[in-house]
């Protein structure tokens, strides 16, 4: 690695839906929480990075140009690095390096999206191509067919399966109800998430995250300037990225290698060779309640095949061995340019103490994660609060 | 700072190609490979630029060009927007340490799309702008309007933008336009949007441009005559035309940054040649002038003078610009690359007589060039 990188700010918007907002004022409204939180004004910004979904999703291409007053970018570099679903986990990652490499040494990191604006299943149809996969579009499809490999590939019986992934939808709508910015907040209990209605089986409604407005915002600094502005900045200590092959038959989605390379290049960056030991928090990211099952395989947190046990067991829950997503995760908000963003800044939050509510006690090493494409990317940032 | 080179270029064809996209990408990353003896998994990361909205239809493009730029299961990102960016997100990765190689794809099939017109309208807002009819072109016409009436430039001259450019890419055998134009052609071609001609409009091409980029002791290892990155910057304009003088442009904070970072003082002195991201033809003469490489308002004088000219003292666009060959999101990438071509000397039928030690590369893209980027590379 290069130079050092610490995160010395973030903010969020309150997820949800945003009528009262216009797009480019959701975007000024987590900007100005981040300078806010950092302490710094947009003239110690020396580039910005912004990254959202694809234009379509809210009819306006190439947004950063529209959004170039509301970040504070105008007169500045400013980068566009986009990866579908991963998107948040790629421009931090622009950032890091941006800053690393030597030519900046402060970066904000914007993501955004104002999902009530558009429709997300319409744009998402349009990643596959259209004369083999179309049939297969939107993302419940993709998703439900995945579960449906995984449990057939380990011979995970189906109750099994059900039971803990209505675990993880209970404990995470659990959390999003004590999260003040998450868009759900409601609380279910397991026998509501497993008689909910039928979305594409076995994927009922409480297993799918929401369609959010929302935007985060993340500022990087180079180790010295860190020091100086923050009394607490939270450490890179490693980042990984894969993408996989892009028609879905190519390759494994129950042994998912874009998951398993993207988190073994993050820990070996890191130093972690037990992550559910050595890390206090994992902000996975969970738009699909059996997803969350498969990442917590491939991110190497229990072994392959045998995650539906170890939730069962109650390791991943509150209090467990491991806490996971603590802020609700994407099941409870999902504006999905600023997703995997929203997972930096809360891992970040958590090494830092600025959880608030949702703060797991001492935690000093959070991994934050994304996914994105036709089930292909992963992107993977592990944060601490010592450098 | 770590220093990168740039150890080879490939770009695909210039025409129209009946390859489906992802082999048309194929094609250009694996001579790039080929050129340089190396496996697709012997690359360190992988940066490739393709836009969402400029991508036959297909949104999220990342997804499915994965496989033809050969960055499945690597290390591994993309810019969205001008492909200049991937380049310096790769120089980013290299500099940082944590990589050796990268390698940098930028492609688009405009034969696939709508026109770019159509798709450039949904920049503007959709409450204000929208509603006018606004694009790039009606937008760049404004421009060049106010341009031509602040400065007394004529339209002569910039139809010899067009003259020139088109004339310097009949050699070079990667470029979409092949036709000998006078001024008079372009005087005389329908005005499509007063006092824009026909002519003076890039077209709406293919084009994919790949670059292997390496840390300095394996791109010294990797070829005998790496070409180094020097510096670059970039900068972006407020979103709305009425809010900002057209003729000031953040191509100058831009330049600023990326002469700074190289050590230029006088640009016109130490630049030897520049490919500059013309997709109107007056705006050579405009970006001229904001990059330094002439005074204000003197864009005109610059082409009159012959300097730009293949043989003059400051060629401009020999690989026949962007006038003569428009992939909008790989554009930029391309101008890197002809710049590290001039400097290899590696130019084939255009390179050009005098040795090129420093060489400038710009990039533009949105209204009246909304955001921009300088690199430099140097010998």
């Amino acid at each position: 690695m290069g130079r050092a990188v610490g995160i010395i700010g973030t903010g969020q918007t309150k997820h949800g839906r945003r009528d009262d907002v216009s797009y480019p004022d959701l975007v000024r409204e987590a900007v100005n929480a981040a300078f806010e939180d950092a302490g710094i004004t947009p003239e110690d910004i020396d580039g910005v990075v912004f990254g959202s979904m694809p234009s379509m999703m809210e009819g306006m291409a190439y947004n950063h140009f529209y959004f170039a007053d509301a970040m504070r970018a105008v007169g500045k570099p400013i980068l566009r690095a986009e990866t579908c679903g991963s998107t948040g986990q790629s421009i931090a990652h622009t950032g890091v390096h941006w800053v690393s490499s030597g030519m900046a040494d402060i970066v904000l990191v914007v993501g955004s999206e104002k999902q009530h604006e558009g429709d997300a299943q319409a744009t998402m149809m349009t990643i596959l191509e259209p004369f083999l996969q179309l049939s297969a579009g939107g993302a419940p499809v993709a998703f439900s067919m995945q579960s449906r490999e995984w449990m057939g590939y380990y011979h995970i019986a189906e109750e099994k399966a059900r039971e803990a992934a209505a675990i993880i939808s209970v404990d995470c709508h659990n959390a999003g109800a004590n999260n003040p910015l998450a868009h759900i907040r409601k609380r279910f209990t397991k026998e509501e998430v497993m008689n909910a209605p039928i979305i594409t089986y076995p994927v009922r409604l409480l297993d799918v995250c929401p369609s959010s407005d929302g935007a985060c915002a993340v500022i990087f600094a180079s180790e010295e300037k860190a020091k100086k502005i923050c009394e607490t900045p939270a450490w890179v200590k490693g980042m990984g990225f894969r993408g996989e092959e892009y028609f879905i038959g190519d390759s494994s989605k129950a042994v998912w290698q874009s998951a398993i390379e993207a988190s073994r290049e993050a820990y070996k960056q890191a130093g972690i060779t037990n992550p559910r030991k050595e890390l206090d928090v994992a902000e996975i990211y969970n738009p699909f309640s059996y997803q969350e099952l498969m990442f917590l395989e491939c991110l190497g947190l229990c072994p392959l095949g045998k995650a539906a046990d170890y939730v069962i067991d109650g390791v991943f829950s509150p209090g467990g061995e491991l806490s996971c997503d603590p802020s609700g995760g994407v099941l409870c908000t999902n504006p999905i340019g600023a997703t995997g963003l929203i997972r930096l800044a809360e891992a970040a939050m958590q090494v830092t103490g600025k959880a608030g509510s949702r703060q797991i006690e001492g935690a000093k090493l959070a991994l934050s994660h994304a996914m994105g494409g036709a089930e292909q990317f992963n992107g993977v940032t592990i944060v601490g609060s010592e450098l | 700072m770590k220093k990168v080179g740039i150890v080879e270029v490939t770009q695909s064809p210039g025409a129209e190609s009946s390859l489906s996209l992802m082999e048309f990408t194929y094609k250009t990353v694996k001579e790039l490979l080929d050129k340089v003896g190396m496996r697709r998994d012997e690359v360190d990361t992988y940066v490739m630029a393709s836009s969402d909205v400029l991508h036959s239809g297909m949104s999220c493009a990342n997804s499915f060009d994965i496989d033809a730029t050969g960055g499945f299961l690597k290390p591994f990102s993309r810019t969205e927007g001008d492909a200049i960016t991937a380049f310096v997100y790769g120089c980013m990765r290299i500099m940082s340490g944590n990589y050796d190689t990268a390698l940098i794809v930028g492609l688009i099939k405009g034969s696939e799309n709508a026109d770019n017109d159509t798709i450039t309208s949904c920049f503007a807002d959709p409450f204000y702008s929208r509603p006018t009819g606004i694009n790039e072109t009606t937008a760049a016409a404004m421009q060049m309007r106010l341009y031509l009436q602040r400065y007394g430039i004529t339209e002569e001259q910039c139809a010899k933008v067009v003259v020139k450019n088109l004339g310097n890419a009949l050699f070079n055998p990667y470029t979409h336009i092949k036709k000998r134009v006078s001024v008079e052609d372009v005087l005389g071609s329908e005005r499509i949007c007063d006092p824009l001609k026909a002519m003076e409009c890039a077209p709406k091409s293919d084009g994919v441009c790949a670059m292997l980029l390496a840390s300095e002791e394996k791109a010294k290892e990797l070829t005998d005559k790496p070409v180094w990155f020097k510096g670059w910057g970039a900068s972006m304009d407020t979103f709305y035309l009425g809010d900002r003088d057209l003729l000031d442009t953040p191509l100058k904070s831009a330049a600023a940054s990326a002469y700074k970072m190289a050590g230029i003082s006088n640009p016109r002195k130490a630049i030897d040649m520049a490919e500059i991201c013309e997709p109107y033809a007056f705006q050579e003469l405009l970006w001229c002038e904001q990059l330094g490489l002439c005074g204000q308002g003197e864009g005109g004088k610059l082409i009159d003078s012959g300097a730009t000219q293949m043989n003059g003292s400051l060629p401009v666009n020999p690989s026949g610009g962007v006038l003569a060959m428009n992939p909008y999101v790989s554009r930029g990438l391309y101008r890197v690359a002809e710049a590290a071509l001039q400097i290899k000397g590696k130019a084939g039928e255009h390179q050009i007589d005098k040795k090129v030690n420093t060489a400038l590369a710009h990039a533009t893209y949105g209204f009246c060039g909304q955001w921009q980027g300088v690199v430099i590379l140097g010998s």
